[in-house]
C-alpha cells in the first residue's frame, strides 16, 4: 500500500482579518503551500476543504481563484475537527488511489458573529438551555478543580505557557506573555474559566499538500509521512459521563497509535485542541502524555514544554495561535510540517522527528464531543 | 425468509406507518415537567426493551432505535455534578448557570441551576423546582 507524504504546507497569520472573505483569507496559504511543495495549481487532481461556517462551496470558491477546476471537491463540516477531517479525507483518496496530489484546506471566519461564543445549532437540547461551548468546559474545570484538589493557578498556567510559545510564531493571534494573575484576573465567561483562558475569535487559513509515496519520489521532493489519520464520532448517553475522561479522544488516540505503530513516548511535539485551559489538562493525559490523574503536575513541571517530554502546543496552541474552528486541523499539521522539516525558526523543536495532532469538536446532547480526529506524522525518510 | 416470525407485519408496511417526521420542535404542546403534592417531576420517557432513558421525552431509543419509549417521571431530587455560570451570551440574559444533574435512576440532566455560588464545588444535593419560566434546579435544604 502506498505512503501519504504532506509535501508543502502554507498559512496566514490568523487575526481579525475582517477585510477578507473566505478566498481572500484562503487562498495565500493555498499559493504558499503549492509552492512549498514545488508544485502548479494545475497538477492538483482533488480538493478536501474543511470549514463550519463558510457557506456553500467553499473549496470551489477558494480555488476557481487560481485556475483549479474540475477535478473532485469536497467541503467537509465537522465542528472544530472539519479541517483535520479534510485531512483525513485527503489521506483516503491517496490511500485509495482516487488521487495522487490532493489540496487540503482548513478556513473560517469567526468575525462574520461579531464576537461572544461560538454560535452552536439551536436544535439541539442543551443549546436550548443555555449550553455554549466555555460552559462545556467550564463545567469540566470545576470537576477537574473538585476531582484533583487543584486550584485555578494550575488552569492560569496552561495560557502562561501558550502565550510564551506564542510570542515566538509569526502567525499566532497573541504574541505577548501574561502572567498566572493576569489571567486569573480577566474578565469570567463561564466560571472558573476567564477570558485569557478561552480561545480568541478569530480567522484564518491553512493548506497543505499530499502526495503518494510514487509521486513524492518522482518529485524528489522532502516531507513529512502521515503515519495514522483517525476520526471518531461521539457515541450519545444519556447517563452518567466523566468529564475529565472524553472517550472519543481517548479511543481516537489509542487507534492512531496502533495504526501508526509508535506511542505518545516516541512524540517530540504536539498540537493538541486546547480550546480552553482545561482541555489542554484533559488531553494530556487522553493522549498518554501522563497518566491519568497526574496532568497538573505534568504541566507545572515543565515536561509539556522545550526541554520537557514533548513540547505540547509550540505554536501557541488555540489559545494563542488562535482558533477558527473549521481552520484549526490543517494549521495544526502546517506547524507539524515546519518543525519536521526544520522551517519553525524560532520556535523550532531540535531534532524533532514525531509529531501529532489532535482537534476534537462541537457541543451535542449526549456526547462528549461531535467529532474527533488524531494524526500522526513522522518526518520522511 | 430466513428470520421472519409468523405475525411479521405485512411485508413493507412500515414504510408509510413510520414515515412521517417527529415533531421534536413543538415545545407547546410538550410539557417537560409536572408539579405534584407540592413537587417537580421531569417528564422523561424510558425504552421498553433495553431501559435507555431520555430527557427530553424521545419518541425513538437512542441505544437501540426502537420505537418503544414510554413516559417517566424523574426527580425531584438528584445530585449536581458540575456547573458553570455563563457570562456572556447573544441570546439570552446574563448570569446565568447551568449544570448536569444526576438523578438516582441514572439519568443525566441539563439543568438551570439557581441559588448556588458561583465558586459553589461539585456533588451538590439539588431538587427541582418550576415558577413560570420553567423548571430548574435548587440546593436540596440541610435535613436537621
Amino acid at each position: 500500500m502506498t505512503q501519504v507524504h504532506m509535501i508543502g504546507a502554507g498559512m496566514i497569520p490568523m487575526g481579525k482579518h475582517r477585510q477578507s472573505s473566505y478566498s481572500g483569507l484562503a487562498v495565500p496559504a493555498v499559493l504558499t503551500a503549492l509552492k512549498s511543495a514545488g508544485i502548479a495549481p494545475k497538477d492538483v487532481q482533488s480538493v478536501a476543504c474543511g470549514h463550519a461556517f463558510g457557506g456553500m462551496l467553499t473549496a470551489q470558491r477558494i480555488v476557481k481563484e487560481v485556475g483549479i477546476g474540475t477535478v473532485p471537491m469536497v467541503n467537509v463540516d465537522n465542528a472544530c475537527s472539519g479541517g483535520a477531517t479534510a485531512l483525513s479525507l485527503g489521506t483516503r483518496d491517496i490511500l485509495e488511489g482516487r488521487a495522487e496530489v490532493v489540496l487540503v484546506i482548513g478556513v473560517d471566519k469567526l468575525t462574520q458573529f461579531g464576537g461572544g461564543t461560538l454560535p452552536l445549532v439551536a436544535e439541539d437540547p442543551e443549546v436550548q438551555q443555555g449550553m455554549v461551548m466555555p460552559a462545556v468546559y467550564g463545567m469540566r474545570a470545576r470537576r477537574f478543580l473538585h476531582d484533583r484538589n487543584e486550584t485555578p493557578a494550575t488552569l492560569a498556567e496552561v495560557s502562561v505557557k501558550a502565550r510564551r510559545h506564542g510570542k515566538a510564531n509569526p502567525f499566532a493571534q497573541f504574541r505577548e506573555d501574561t502572567t498566572v494573575e493576569a489571567v486569573l484576573a480577566s474578565r469570567p465567561i463561564a466560571d472558573p474559566l476567564t477570558l485569557l483562558q478561552c480561545c480568541p475569535t478569530g480567522d484564518g487559513a491553512a493548506a497543505v499538500v499530499l502526495v503518494s509515496d510514487a509521486y513524492r519520489k518522482k518529485l524528489g521532493a522532502a516531507g513529512v509521512r502521515i503515519a495514522a489519520s483517525i476520526l471518531h464520532a461521539g457515541q450519545a448517553t444519556s447517563g452518567f459521563r466523566n468529564m475529565l475522561h472524553p472517550d472519543i479522544s481517548y479511543h481516537s488516540a489509542h487507534d492512531a497509535y496502533e495504526q501508526a505503530g509508535f506511542g505518545p513516548e516516541d512524540l517530540d511535539l504536539a498540537e493538541l485542541h486546547d480550546a480552553f485551559t482545561i482541555a489542554e489538562l484533559v488531553y494530556y493525559e487522553a493522549l498518554g502524555f501522563c497518566p491519568e490523574g497526574e496532568a497538573g503536575i505534568f504541566l507545572k513541571s515543565g515536561r509539556s514544554t522545550y526541554g520537557g517530554d514533548l513540547v505540547v502546543n509550540p505554536s501557541g496552541g488555540l489559545l494563542a495561535k488562535g482558533h477558527p474552528v473549521g481552520c484549526s486541523g490543517v494549521a495544526q499539521a502546517v506547524e507539524v510540517f515546519w518543525h519536521l522539516t526544520g522551517q519553525a525558526g524560532a520556535r523550532q523543536v531540535p531534532d524533532a522527528k514525531r509529531a501529532l495532532t489532535h482537534v476534537t469538536g462541537g457541543g451535542i446532547a449526549g456526547m462528549d464531543h461531535g467529532a474527533c480526529t488524531v494524526h500522526l506524522f513522522e518526518a520522511s525518510a | 425468509m430466513s428470520g421472519s416470525t409468523a405475525n411479521a407485519e405485512p411485508r413493507g408496511e412500515y414504510i408509510v406507518a413510520d414515515a412521517g417526521p417527529i415533531a421534536d420542535l413543538d415545545f407547546s404542546s410538550r410539557q417537560d415537567f409536572t408539579r405534584r403534592d407540592g413537587a417537580v417531576f421531569l417528564n422523561a420517557s424510558r425504552s421498553a426493551s433495553s431501559g435507555s432513558m431520555a430527557f427530553p421525552a424521545r419518541t425513538i431509543c437512542q441505544e437501540t432505535a426502537a420505537r418503544d419509549m414510554e413516559p417517566i417521571e424523574v426527580g425531584p431530587a438528584g445530585v449536581l455534578y458540575s456547573h458553570s455560570t455563563i457570562h456572556v451570551s447573544a441570546t439570552r440574559q446574563t448570569p446565568y448557570t447551568i449544570g448536569y444533574v444526576d438523578f438516582p435512576n441514572g439519568l443525566r440532566v441539563l439543568a438551570q441551576v439557581r441559588g448556588i455560588a458561583a465558586d459553589a464545588g461539585c456533588d451538590i444535593p439539588v431538587v427541582l423546582d418550576a415558577d413560570a419560566d420553567g423548571w430548574f434546579v435548587v440546593p436540596a435544604k440541610k435535613e436537621v
